[in-house]
C-alpha cells in the first residue's frame, strides 16, 4: 500500500520508513491494509462530494468572479499522542496569554516598550495599530483574544514550532468539525481501537468563553444577547460563519441588520429593535465603522465604535489585535513572554531576520536562496519568497522589494517542513503538513483538542492555504490510555 | 431567537422564488404536451403568447425578439439570465436565499437547491431536445416538491416556518390569478360552446395542478362554472384563491397570537378585505369582462398584501414584481 512510500530527509508524521510505521500510527497502518486501493479511491470521492453537495465552501475570488470551491480533504489524519498534545496545549496556553497581556499593555501604560524590550516604532508604525479607537478602554475580563488560531509546524527533527499568530478573525473552525464528521461517516472503520478526544462539547466552550464578554452596560448581563457579525454570503468564509452561528445558537448578522442609536447597538427583527450585548465580529477593523475606519466601507455600522468605547457592547476579537499578529511582530512573541509571564517560551518560533537591520539584512541579500521572504502584512502564501524553489527572476524582483521597502519584509531560514503521506488520484503520496490550534478565551483559556491540519496537496508545494491548493486532514489527539496501545 | 427582518425576508422569497420556478416550469411543461397535438400555426403562436403571459415575460420578451419561435421562447423561459423570471434565475435566487438563511431552514432543503445548482452547468441551454427540457422542468418541480416535504416534516411551526408558508402562498395565489386570466382572455374571443373551450378549461387546471384534484370532485367533462368555482373558490383545494388567502390570514392570525397591534392593524384589514371580496364574489352573475376585471384587481391586491407585509415586518424593500 505504501511500498513506493519515500520519506526522504523529511521528518515524516507517520512512517519511520516505507515499512515501518511510527508506533502511534500502528493500528491506523494495520487498519489500511484491510482496503483495496479501489475501496479507498470510491471513499475518497465521496467524502469530497459530500463537501460540495453540503455547500461547505469557500469563495476564490480572480478578476472580481467569485467561484465557490471546497477545500480538498484527505483521508490520513494527523494522529497526535497525548503527551505531545499536552506540551502543544501548554504553550499555547501560554502564548495567547502574553499576546494578550501584550495588547493590554500597548493600548494602556506600554510598559514593555518603556522597558525597552519591543521598539517603539514597530508599534507605533504598525498599519494595525488603533490607538486612537482602542486605547485606554476596560474591556470585559481585559481579553482581547476570544479566539486565537496558532499556526504551528514541524522542523526536520520533528520540533512543533509557531509559524504564524492569528489573533484577528482566524477562520477554518467549522472544517476541524466537518473534517471529523465526514470522515466518521465515510471512513468509520479507521476509529476502531483508537481513543481519541471528541470534539463534541467544544463548541458549548465557545458559546460559554464568549458569552462572558458581557458589557459593562448591559441590561442582561445574565443572558446576554450575542450576536456573529459577518460581512456576508460572498465573504470567502462564509460558511466558517453560518456554521459557528448556528451551532453556538446566535444570530448570524450583517452589517446592515445592527443599527446604533444613542450609542446602543440594537439588531433590526420583525418585532423592532432587540439589544445586542455581544459581538463576535468576523469582519475586519478597518470595516467595521466608517465613522470610526474606512469611510467607505458598506460592510459595517455607523456609531459601533463609540458603543464599545462607552461599555454597550463587547466586540470580540478585539479592536486593534492586528499590531500583534503581524509577522513582524511575531519575533518579539519568545521576549514577550519572558517579560510578562517570566517564562520559557514552551513551544519555539522559527528563527526570524529584520530586514529593517542593516546587518541582518545584508545576510539575507547573500543567502536569497536558502530563505524565505514573507511581507509583514500579507497573509495567505501572498507576497512571499521561497528561495529554493524560486526562479532567479522571482529572487531579483524580491531584491528589489527588499531594497525599496525593508521594513516591510522579514526573511526565515527555509525549514524542511514535516509531511505525511496523502491519498489522492489512487496513491499515496508525501505532502507538506501544518496546524492551526484554536485557542478560546474568557474568563479562561481552553485549547479545541487537535485543530485544523492543513496539507499541501499539490507535491512539492510548501503552500497550505486553501486558496492556494491546499487541503485539509482530519486531527486526532490521542486519550491518554490510547497511548497504551501505541 | 429573534427573527432578523432581513432572514425573515429571505425565508418569504425563498419560497417565493421556488413556487414561481416550479409554477412557471408547469406552464413550459404543459405547453411543451400541447405542442405535440396542436396543428395549427396561429394557435401554436397564440399557446406560446400564453405560456409568456403566464410566466410575467411577455413584454420583455417581445422587446427583444421580434417573433415567437419556440426554441427561442424555451430559451427565454428557463435559461435567460436577462429575464428575471426565467426558471434558473428563480431556482438561483432561491439558493442565494437559502444560504443567507442556512443557519434557520432544515439542512434538506439547502442541499436539495445547491445540488440543483451545482449540476446546472451541465444542462444544455442550447440544441438541447425536448426530452432534455422536459428532464430540466423534472428536477426543477421535484426540488421544489422535495424542499416543501422537508419544511413540512421537519420544520417547528414557529415564525421561520410561517414565512416560508406566507411566501409560497402569496406567490401561488397570484399566479393562479394570472393563469385563470389569461384562460379566460382567451376563452372571450371564441365563440360560445367552441369545441375549443373544452381544451382552454383543462389547460387551465393542468397550469395548476389541479385536473386530478378536480375529477375526483366533477365529471371529467369541462365545464367552465365547475372549474372556475374549483379554481377560485374551493376551500379545500391547496392551490385555489381562497384557500391561499384563507392561509395566508390564518398564519398571519397565529403570527401575532391572535392579537392585532398598530403596526399590523393595516395588515389585518387588507386581509380582511380580500378574503370577503373572494368569499362574497357570485360567479353565476358575471359576465366574463367582470371576471376578468376581478381577477386583475385579485393580482393588485396580492402585490399590495406583500407591501404591507414587508412593511409590518420592516423586511427589506421587496423586488418589484412584474
Amino acid at each position: 500500500m505504501l511500498d513506493q512510500y519515500q520519506t526522504d530527509s523529511f521528518f515524516d508524521e507517520m512512517m519511520n520508513n516505507k515499512e515501518q510505521p511510527k508506533p502511534h500510527y500502528e493500528h491506523f497502518y494495520q487498519m489500511l491494509h484491510r482496503f483495496s486501493v479501489e475501496v479507498l479511491h470510491e471513499k475518497n470521492e465521496t467524502a469530497q462530494l459530500s463537501f460540495l453537495r453540503k455547500g461547505i465552501t469557500f469563495t476564490v475570488y480572480s478578476d472580481s468572479v467569485g467561484t465557490e470551491r471546497t477545500m480538498p480533504f484527505d483521508f490520513v489524519p494527523i494522529i497526535i499522542p497525548s503527551q505531545n498534545w499536552q506540551r502543544i496545549e501548554r504553550g499555547m496556553k501560554q502564548r495567547v496569554k502574553a499576546l494578550n497581556l501584550f495588547l493590554e499593555d500597548i493600548y494602556h501604560d506600554q510598559e514593555i516598550i518603556n522597558d525597552g524590550i519591543i521598539p517603539r516604532e514597530l508599534v507605533e508604525q504598525n498599519p494595525y495599530y488603533y490607538h486612537e479607537q482602542a486605547s485606554g478602554l476596560n474591556i470585559p475580563y481585559q481579553n482581547h483574544i476570544f479566539l486565537a488560531g496558532i499556526d504551528l509546524i514541524r522542523d526536520e527533527h520533528g520540533e512543533y514550532r509557531v509559524l504564524e499568530d492569528n489573533l484577528r478573525n482566524p477562520s477554518g473552525m467549522s472544517y476541524v468539525f466537518q473534517n471529523r464528521y465526514v470522515m466518521r461517516q465515510v471512513y468509520p472503520e479507521l476509529f476502531f481501537e483508537h481513543a481519541i478526544e471528541t470534539l463534541e462539547h467544544q463548541l458549548s466552550e465557545l458559546h460559554q468563553a464568549l458569552i462572558m464578554h458581557v458589557p459593562a452596560n448591559s441590561l442582561s448581563p445574565e443572558q446576554p444577547c450575542a450576536v456573529l457579525l459577518t460581512p456576508g454570503s460572498y465573504n470567502s468564509a462564509y460558511y466558517d460563519h453560518v456554521f459557528l452561528a448556528q451551532q453556538m445558537g446566535i444570530e448570524l448578522v450583517e452589517g446592515r441588520d445592527l443599527v446604533v442609536r444613542n450609542d446602543i447597538v440594537y439588531m433590526k427583527t420583525i418585532r423592532g429593535l432587540k439589544r445586542v450585548d455581544i459581538i463576535y465580529r468576523r469582519i475586519d477593523d478597518d470595516f467595521l465603522d466608517p465613522d470610526a475606519f474606512d469611510p467607505k466601507s458598506v460592510l459595517g455600522v455607523r456609531g459601533l465604535l463609540r458603543a464599545y468605547q462607552k461599555g454597550n457592547v463587547a466586540i470580540v476579537n478585539g479592536i486593534g489585535n492586528g499590531v500583534a499578529d503581524d509577522k513582524a511582530m511575531y519575533a518579539y512573541v519568545p521576549d514577550m513572554i519572558r517579560y510578562y509571564l517570566d517564562e520559557e517560551p514552551i513551544i519555539p518560533n522559527v528563527e526570524t531576520y529584520f530586514l529593517r537591520d542593516e546587518e541582518q539584512r545584508a545576510y539575507v541579500l547573500d543567502h536569497l536562496h536558502e530563505l524565505v521572504v514573507k511581507n509583514v502584512g500579507a497573509s495567505g502564501g501572498y507576497d512571499m519568497l521561497i528561495g529554493p524553489h524560486a526562479e532567479e527572476e522571482e529572487i531579483a524582483v524580491f531584491r528589489e522589494k527588499i531594497l525599496e521597502k525593508p521594513a516591510q519584509y522579514i526573511a526565515q531560514p527555509t525549514i524542511k517542513l514535516s509531511r505525511a503521506p496523502a491519498f489522492q488520484g489512487g496513491r499515496f503520496y508525501p505532502c507538506h503538513v501544518d496546524l492551526r490550534v484554536f485557542v478560546m478565551s474568557g474568563a479562561h483559556s481552553h485549547v479545541l483538542p487537535g485543530g485544523l491540519s492543513r496539507v499541501a496537496l499539490k507535491e512539492g508545494s510548501l503552500v497550505v492555504n486553501s486558496s492556494q491548493g491546499g487541503g485539509g486532514k482530519d486531527t486526532w489527539v490521542l486519550q491518554e490510555r490510547g497511548n497504551a496501545h501505541a | 431567537m429573534h427573527m432578523l427582518s432581513r432572514v425573515a425576508d429571505s425565508l418569504y422569497w425563498m419560497a417565493r422564488n421556488l413556487e414561481r420556478a416550479e409554477n412557471n416550469a408547469r406552464a413550459l411543461h404543459v405547453q411543451l404536451i400541447n405542442m405535440l397535438e396542436a396543428n395549427d400555426a396561429e394557435v401554436l403562436d397564440r399557446d406560446w403568447e400564453e405560456v409568456l403571459e403566464i410566466t410575467a415575460s411577455l413584454a420583455d420578451y417581445q422587446s427583444q425578439y421580434p417573433e415567437l419561435k419556440s426554441e427561442e421562447i424555451i430559451h427565454y423561459v428557463a435559461f435567460d439570465s436577462g429575464n428575471i423570471n426565467s426558471l434558473v434565475n428563480c431556482m438561483t435566487y432561491a439558493r442565494e436565499n437559502a444560504r443567507a438563511t442556512r443557519d434557520i431552514i432544515p439542512e434538506g432543503v439547502w442541499e436539495g437547491l445547491n445540488r440543483f445548482y451545482l449540476d446546472l452547468p451541465a444542462v444544455r441551454r442550447s440544441d438541447f431536445t425536448i426530452h432534455e427540457i422536459q428532464n430540466f422542468l423534472h428536477t426543477i418541480t421535484m426540488t421544489s416538491m422535495t424542499s416543501q416535504g422537508v419544511i413540512e416534516s421537519t420544520m417547528t411551526r414557529g415564525v421561520s416556518y410561517s414565512f416560508i408558508k406566507i411566501g409560497k402562498w402569496l406567490e401561488r395565489a397570484e399566479k393562479t390569478a394570472r393563469i385563470l386570466n389569461v384562460i379566460c382572455e382567451k376563452a372571450r374571443k371564441e365563440k360560445q360552446d367552441s369545441i375549443n373551450h373544452h381544451y382552454y378549461w383543462l389547460a387551465a387546471l393542468r397550469l395548476v395542478n389541479g385536473y386530478d384534484a378536480y375529477i375526483k370532485e366533477y365529471p371529467p367533462k369541462m365545464n367552465a362554472m365547475h372549474v372556475l368555482h374549483f379554481i377560485i373558490e374551493e376551500e379545500k383545494f391547496p392551490r385555489s384563491i381562497r384557500y391561499c388567502v384563507d392561509h395566508v390570514m390564518e398564519t398571519i392570525y397565529k403570527l401575532e397570537k391572535g392579537e392585532i397591534h398598530h403596526y399590523s392593524e393595516r395588515l389585518f384589514q387588507l386581509l380582511e378585505t380580500i378574503q370577503q371580496e373572494v368569499t362574497s364574489f357570485d360567479l353565476e352573475e358575471m359576465s366574463m369582462e367582470e371576471l376578468m376585471g376581478f381577477l386583475d384587481h385579485f393580482q393588485n391586491r396580492c402585490i399590495q398584501v406583500s407591501r404591507v407585509f414587508s412593511e409590518t415586518y420592516y423586511l427589506i424593500e421587496p423586488v418589484e414584481i412584474k
